[in-house]
């Protein structure tokens, strides 16, 4: 007759078994998988039935399941890498007609790739980033952060090149502190809220970090910069906003 | 008809039986398994495969939502996720127990007009 150990080894099982799933699905059923699993071994057990024939089969339509999820996220993935590749070429598409008619627009192919796949990297972190919740909120959240983490650390680059202060590479910081909160808050609205609000205190605080760290490098002065930082900050508060308001609806 | 409205598209068996689970009150994922089996006095067996498989594509559809996490009392101490059906799941039961509807009265009046 079947024991608690032997439901316990087989939920064991279970659970290395249910890791074949794709991770975003394993991440958001995984448990909920292992705990319904436990309960049919457990009525089962009360019911003084043997547990192999059924762990079998469980097993069996388990692998079904995995099969099916799995193609469907590769197919899922491969549609988010086409469409990512589209938006980045009609993106691309805004540099190559300005610089044939501006002047001073010097691009050689390199430079292009380079803006190339910086589009294409942004619109495929929108693609696989946003699927992860249904709510408006959330998508817009992603997108209003990524653009205006992509404009900034576009224009800092830019800004680097030609005046080669080394204060500006703190911005990318910023950046750094965003990606690393997204990565801890593991992509759920309520993280990537509080995630949004650092980066946009973060990005409030680069001029005292950079006189501190950069005491002997004159800092560039002038209404202009404070007002494009101001805007930064604005962005990626407003992002925290959408994500907290997307928060607050998934928990209703 | 909306060709996307989940709503309107008619659902897969196992769609309509977690929908009729779950159209008296919310459940946890081994209580839609028990409801689903009851409803069909046994025949229909659904493993956890096939249950989180599609209560998957009805969160994205919109048609149920998770309610909260919390702990089953007639069970054990686990926190469990229980869903409840949404407005849009009760408009696409109704439809489709309006297809059925059809179904059957056109299976009845061919079966009369055979006999």
């Amino acid at each position: 007759m079947a024991t608690d150990v032997e439901g316990r080894r087989y939920r064991t099982w279970y659970a290395m078994l249910l890791r074949l799933y794709p991770r975003p699905f394993h991440a958001r059923f995984g448990e909920g998988m292992e705990q319904t699993f436990q309960d049919l071994c457990r009525e089962r057990l009360d019911a003084k039935r043997g547990l192999f024939g059924f762990a079998l089969w469980i097993v069996f339509e388990t692998l079904m399941g995995i099969m099916r999820e799995n193609t469907i996220h590769m197919t899922q993935l491969n549609k988010t890498i086409r469409r990512a590749a589209l938006v980045a070429l009609g993106l691309l598409m805004a540099p190559l007609v300005a610089s044939q008619f501006v002047e001073d627009w010097h691009w050689g192919v390199g430079g292009f790739v380079f803006a190339y796949l910086m589009f294409f990297g942004t619109a495929l972190a929108y693609g696989l980033i946003a699927r992860t919740m249904g709510e408006w909120a959330y998508k817009a959240g992603v997108g209003l952060a990524l653009v205006t983490g992509f404009v900034m650390g576009w224009t800092n680059m830019v800004h680097i090149s030609e005046s080669e202060n080394p204060a500006n590479f703190i911005y990318f910081g910023v950046l750094w502190v965003g990606g690393v909160g997204a990565w801890i808050a593991r992509l759920e609205a309520r993280g990537m809220a509080k995630s949004m609000f650092t980066m946009a205190m973060a990005l409030a605080l680069v001029s005292p970090v950079g006189v501190m760290l950069f005491p002997d490098v004159r800092s560039e002065p002038g209404q202009n910069l404070m007002l494009v930082r101001g805007v930064f900050v604005t962005l990626f508060a407003a992002s925290g906003l959408l994500f907290r308001h997307a928060s607050l609806a998934g928990s209703k | 008809m909306a060709k996307n409205d989940p709503a309107q598209a008619p659902l897969t068996p196992a769609v309509l039986h977690i929908l009729l689970a779950l159209s008296t009150e919310e459940r946890h994922g081994y209580g839609i398994m028990k409801q689903v089996a009851a409803d069909s006095q046994g025949k229909v067996k659904m493993g956890p495969g096939t249950l989180y498989g599609s209560v998957g594509r009805m969160l994205e559809a919109g048609l149920i939502k998770e309610s909260d996490q919390r702990v089953d009392l007639e069970m054990d101490d686990e926190r469990r996720i229980y869903y409840k059906i949404t407005g849009e799941g009760q408009a696409a039961l109704r439809a489709e127990l309006d297809r059925y509807r059809g179904v059957v009265a056109v299976a009845e009046g061919r079966l009369s007009y055979g006999n």
